[in-house]
């Protein structure tokens, strides 16, 4: 089943037609590579699904369930903010500038939305943190500070933030562009063992070889549209879309 | 030099201080939280709101201080509210403080990085949690600087309320000056405010310490 249904999405902001007529579909467990040049809409498109910005036209359903319907005429109309609540809670996201609580130590970042959104019990909430800090290979920063952790070590607690919350989805905003070079691969693998768990996941990124590698779908944008899609290797090894052949030659040469 | 005369003129003052420290710690008492409710306003989506806390902010800090006093102090009772002079001392600097307090609340609220109200809302916190939770204590943090000088000023504006016959610290060593035609007590006035305002900010470096576990 779909766990992710777009259909007809449109956003503007001012007179700037930021998404055209986005539709796309994401089965359960499959991996979404997004990729595009500067100012072609990715970062937009994650964030209207999970309702940082409004839609205008279109609709949206997660998990089966509408988050946005379209009317006759295709405007967009939200569900009650109760039930949309509910269907946000399914999606964990990771930001490119990682946005850590600076106050907050490591664990505290992670417990800070299952102790008040959730209201789970502490304990719980400190011995899941423990887990996913694991996962991350953070457990030794577990009472640091971010002001004290490197990029790749902010984004992976970043990444175990967001993992708290039991989320069906991740939505990756280019998770790595903000790290040296060398900090990515540390990033990367902890999203590579996410996406072998079989996480639903879009990942808005320039890391072409991880899109080939770790993909299972990639998606270029251009000018707010989805030009071309298809299997990583389809796509990467024979785009048939001259501003995709454009894009690949820039970034891969 | 009258070692006698200089202490029995400075426990005379000390009669002063009551009037100076509640004054001082009430009126912190009520305008931080105050200062910090006006703030709030002023951020918030709800345009009346917004409208109120400007205004509100404008008129208490765009006319004198002592005005403030007076008009509640002498212009209330037209009204037919009345107050002694040291709940209208209080009420007025508390009002008048409050606006100074939120126009350094708000600015340093927005000084927040949006990814923080991004970062909150996607995991699912609401604005209130957000705000008592991850910004509000991030502001907290960044203001300490001008909340400090206002506190200071605060301190010294104290001595204005002798404009409603209260007798505070400086009223106090001033009646003094003028029987004894001896400006000792002015001094020791003016060593009592120098103490105040050195322990405030030795407690204020402190905070700042006590808040440099993280930096941003
Ligand atoms: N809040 C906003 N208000 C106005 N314009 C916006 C806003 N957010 C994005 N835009 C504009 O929308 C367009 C698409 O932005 P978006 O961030 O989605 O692009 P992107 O594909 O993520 O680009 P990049 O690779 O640089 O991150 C850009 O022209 C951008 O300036
Ligand atoms: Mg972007």
């Amino acid at each position: 089943m779909n766990i992710l249904k777009i259909k007809n999405v449109s956003k503007k902001f001012g007179a700037l037609e930021v998404l055209k007529n986005i539709n796309l579909e994401i089965t359960r467990g499959e991996v979404v590579a997004i990729i595009g040049p500067s100012g072609s809409g990715k970062s937009t498109l994650l964030r209207c699904l999970i309702r940082l910005v409004n839609i205008d036209k279109g609709s949206i359903e997660i998990d089966g369930k509408s988050m946005v319907d379209q009317d006759d005429t295709g405007v967009s109309i939200y569900s009650s903010e109760k039930d949309i609540r509910v269907l946000r809670k399914k999606m964990g996201m990771v930001f490119q500038n990682f946005n850590l609580f600076p106050h907050k130590s490591v664990l505290e970042n992670i417990i800070e939305a299952p102790l008040t959104v959730n209201r789970t019990i502490r304990e719980e909430a400190e011995s899941t943190a423990d887990k996913l800090l694991a996962k991350v290979g953070l457990s030794d920063k577990r009472n640091s500070f971010p002001c004290e952790l490197s990029g790749g070590q902010k984004q992976r607690v970043a990444i175990a933030r967001a993992l708290a919350m039991n989320p069906a989805i991740m939505l990756f905003d280019e998770p790595t562009s903000a790290l040296d070079p060398e900090l990515t691969g540390e990033v990367l693998r902890v999203m590579k063992a996410l996406a072998e768990e079989h996480m639903t996941m879009l990942v808005v990124t320039h890391e072409m070889a991880f899109a080939r590698e770790v993909a299972d779908r990639v998606i270029f944008m251009d000018l707010g549209e989805i030009i071309e899609q298809g299997k990583p290797e389809d796509v990467f090894g024979n785009p048939t879309h001259p501003r995709t052949q454009a894009f690949l030659g820039q970034i891969l040469r | 030099m009258d070692y006698d005369y200089i202490i029995n003129t400075a426990i005379a003052i000390t009669k002063g201080f009551k009037v100076t420290y509640s004054l001082l710690f009430t009126t912190l008492l009520l305008s931080l939280p105050l200062g910090l409710l006006i703030a709030l306003a002023r951020i918030s989506k709800t345009r009346l709101l917004q409208y109120v806390s400007g205004t509100y902010i404008w008129l208490l800090r765009g006319t004198p201080l002592l005005l403030q006093v007076f008009f509640i102090y002498f212009g209330l009772p037209a009204f037919g509210i009345t107050f002694d002079s040291m709940t209208a001392a209080i009420v007025a600097f508390s009002l008048n403080y409050a606006a100074y307090f939120a126009e350094i609340f708000r600015s340093g609220i927005q000084s927040i990085d949006r990814g923080q109200y991004e970062s909150a809302d996607v995991l699912g916190l609401t604005y209130p949690q957000t705000m008592k939770r991850i910004i509000v204590p991030q502001m907290a943090k960044r203001v300490l600087p001008p909340v400090s000088n206002e506190v200071i000023t605060l301190v010294k504006d104290t001595a204005l309320v002798f404009g409603i016959g209260l007798l505070d610290t400086l009223r106090t060593a001033q009646i003094i000056v003028t029987r004894d035609f001896n400006i000792t007590a002015f001094i020791i006035a003016g060593i009592f405010y120098l103490i105040n305002t050195l322990i405030l900010t030795i407690v204020f470096n402190r905070l700042e310490q006590k808040y440099s576990y993280y930096y941003d």
